[in-house]
Order: C-alpha cells, then structure tokens, then sequence
C-alpha cells in the first residue's frame, strides 16, 4: 500500500485493494482545504427510473491538486465524468480518487515530475 | 529597450536583495527600537552578500516524483524507508515501555475497528510541531543576517538567530511548538541547535506519531546545500532521560519545480470532512 502524502489524516478509512468506476454528472466541485471534494450523482443503470445516487470523492489539498495539473475549474457541475476510487471501507457512499476522466473523454491532470 | 516584467523564480530570486535594499535603505523613524546594536547599512550589506542563496521552494525529497499527487513514487517509498530506519530511536527501558504501551494501544485500536482509522498523531491540522523540517509540506528559506526563517505551506515558521545570541536563561524559557533556535554560519552551512520544544519526537510511525520525550530533548541541525536543486539536512536528536544514544539522520530535500508560490495548505476549518469522532476519523460524504 502505498504511504499517504496527507498531512493531516490517515488513509486507512479507503480500500486500497478495491477500485469503483462511478459515471454520472458531477453535482459539486470543491475546492477546498484541507481536501478537495467531487460530489457525484451516479445514477443506476439496471434502475433508470430511481433517483441517481450521491457520491462523495475526496482528493488531495488545491495545491497537490494543482501540481499534477488540475485548477480550481478542471470540472464544473454538469459534467459528465467517470471516477475511479478506493472505495471507504465502511460502505458510505464515498471513496478516494485515483483518476477522472472528463467530459473530453480525457484523464484530468497528469503525473508529478520524474524524480530528479 | 522595452522594460521587461521579472517574474516567477526570477523574482523570487531578487526578491531578499529588494528586500534588504528596501531596509536599508529607508532610515529608521525617530524612536523606532531594534532588538540588537545597529549595524551600519555597508557593513550588513557585505554580511548579507557572504550568506548562500537558498531561494526557491523546498520540500521532502521523498516527495520528488509523486506519481498521482497522493501516492509515493518508488523512490519516495525508498526514501521514506531509510528515513524510518535512520530516525528510528533507541529508547531508555522507561521510554521503550511507554512507546510500546502506545504501539499496543494504537494496534488495538485499528483491530478493534479497521474502518476508521484512531487518530494517533497531532495536531490533527494546522502547523506540524519541530523538527518541521521532516514533515511534508513546501517551504522556503528567509536568510538575513540577524536570523534565518523557515517558513512552510502547512504553517510551520521557525526562526533561527543567528546574530550571536545564546539560548534564553533556563527561568526565561518554557515548551512551544517550534522551540527556540539559535544558529550560525560555517561557510555555507547553517548549523541549528533547538531545545525547549513541546518535548516529542517525530517516530515515523504510527502515522507520524509525535512521541513525547523528557525536557532535556535537544535538536542540531548542519543545512547545506549541495546542488543547485538538493539540501542536505544532516539531523540530530539527543534525550539523555528518553533516548541510550542520539538519533542521527541525513535528510536531503529537493527544489520544487512545479509550483512556486506560498499557499497555505492545512486550513481545515475551511471544509473538513473527515472529523475526528471519539478519537477515529470519520468521513462525512455529502
């Protein structure tokens, strides 16, 4: 498992074992310390006619955010995007990113620079 | 010729010489008191020209190839391995017995409930206590000739005298977050020496456990730099009650290429949604 980069709490909450794709539309994107947040609503395709379910994707602080390429309106509410996550292991609704695609089809943000 | 915005590193770079050009250059207003003899403007000037240019932004090499803003690279797990095995502590039987009763703890804790994590080191948000200079987070070197500051995007700020002071007399002195730290010059390398911190010491484990130590925990610090993008930390820590030999460790940090300007990290008043509930974290998901 790899070690947290967070300051300020552990990551043992996620399942770093396990991955879920959520495709929806992003409702809220927040941009925030000490994490920034993508709220979701992910709707089900086997149950079309009940309402999309609300994820809560935690990331990394605006500055992590910001050095692997992201900015403050990477993505907007409305946009249709699939998530990638660790999944919280309590069962909520909830889970750590590890990529986002965006409306572009395009992955958002890239790799930190090599080590030196 | 058309006159040309400096900006970026460039900027950074004139920044302290504008500075201190700034300050000596306007004279101090009638009444205005310094903590030390005034030096004369030419003769600080010279001081500050012999002092090493540490401009720029540093942090933990251990961070350098992060590969998605949240996991270590390869190299940063190496890095961090030999910084655990370095900084590990060989404690005095008392110490070792109180360390382990809160790894046993801690172990208990995390079987009890692996769904949400006990919060084992503090302070939970906010500015890591010394030695700041492990911890993560970006910072930068402020050099004057009086002192020099570490200031880091978490919210650590140590200042380091380096105008020839001794510690404070012993009644004068009490525990704070980043001690007191006076410094001086051999060539290039700052050389650090801190006592009277909050007395706890950075384990590497446990989640960057801070393990509180007895009073007479006392830090030196050699800082160089040894490339034009790497600093080296060589990294002591001595307890005569708490600790059978000093902890030594080389600690080298590494230019930040990709960012370069101070923002603060660790405002978690500003959405904080994993609280702390009956000593676990928790996650709050919409």
């Amino acid at each position: 498992m790899g070690t947290s980069a967070f300051a300020h709490h552990s990551r043992a909450m996620f399942d770093h074992t396990k991955q879920v794709n959520l495709v929806g539309t992003v409702k809220e994107f927040q941009w925030t310390n000490p994490h920034c947040w993508i709220q979701v609503l992910v709707p089900d395709p086997s149950n079309p006619g009940a309402a999309p379910v609300e994820w809560g994707v935690e990331m990394g602080a605006p500055v992590e955010l910001m050095r692997k390429g992201w900015k403050p309106g990477s993505l907007n509410a409305g946009d249709k995007v699939t998530i990638v996550i660790n999944p919280l292991r309590d069962g909520q609704h909830g889970g750590l990113e590890v990529s986002v695609t965006g409306p572009d089809g395009k992955i958002i943000g890239r790799p930190a620079p090599a080590t030196q | 010729m058309t006159p040309r915005l400096i900006t970026g590193i460039a900027a950074r770079r004139l920044l302290p010489a504008v500075t201190l050009m700034l300050i000596v250059g306007c004279p101090l207003p009638a009444g205005a008191q310094t903590s030390s003899p005034q030096t004369s403007s030419k003769a600080r000037v010279e001081a500050f020209a012999k002092l090493p240019d540490w401009s720029g932004m540093w942090e933990l090499d251990a961070f350098v190839g992060q590969s998605d803003g949240q996991q270590f690279s390869a190299e940063g797990q190496r890095r961090l391995a030999y910084y655990a095995a370095a900084l590990k502590p060989a404690f005095t039987p008392e110490y070792q017995a109180k360390f382990d009763a809160i790894r046993k703890e801690v172990a208990a804790a995390v079987a009890a409930d692996p769904n949400h994590p006990p919060m084992t080191h503090q302070p939970l948000c906010g500015a890591p206590p010394f030695p700041a200079t492990l911890t993560p987070g970006m910072y930068e070197w402020l050099i004057t000739p009086e002192e020099t500051d570490f200031i880091s995007t978490v919210g650590a700020v140590r200042h380091i005298y380096t105008d020839g002071r001794s510690h404070p007399p012993k009644d004068e002195l009490w525990p704070t977050l980043m001690g007191d730290s006076i410094g001086h010059w051999e060539g290039g390398t700052l050389v650090i020496d801190t006592i009277a911190t909050k007395q706890r010491l950075y384990t590497g484990e446990l989640s960057g456990f801070f393990f509180p130590m007895s009073d007479q925990l006392h830090f030196v610090e050699r800082v160089r730099m040894i490339d034009r993008d790497h600093m080296q930390i060589d990294y002591t820590a001595e307890d005569p009650i708490a600790l059978t030999k000093p902890i030594h460790a080389t600690i080298l940090h590494s230019r930040v290429t990709d960012f370069n300007r101070m923002v603060e990290e660790e405002d978690c008043e500003e959405n904080e949604r994993d609280p702390v509930v009956n000593g676990r974290f928790t996650t709050v998901v919409k």
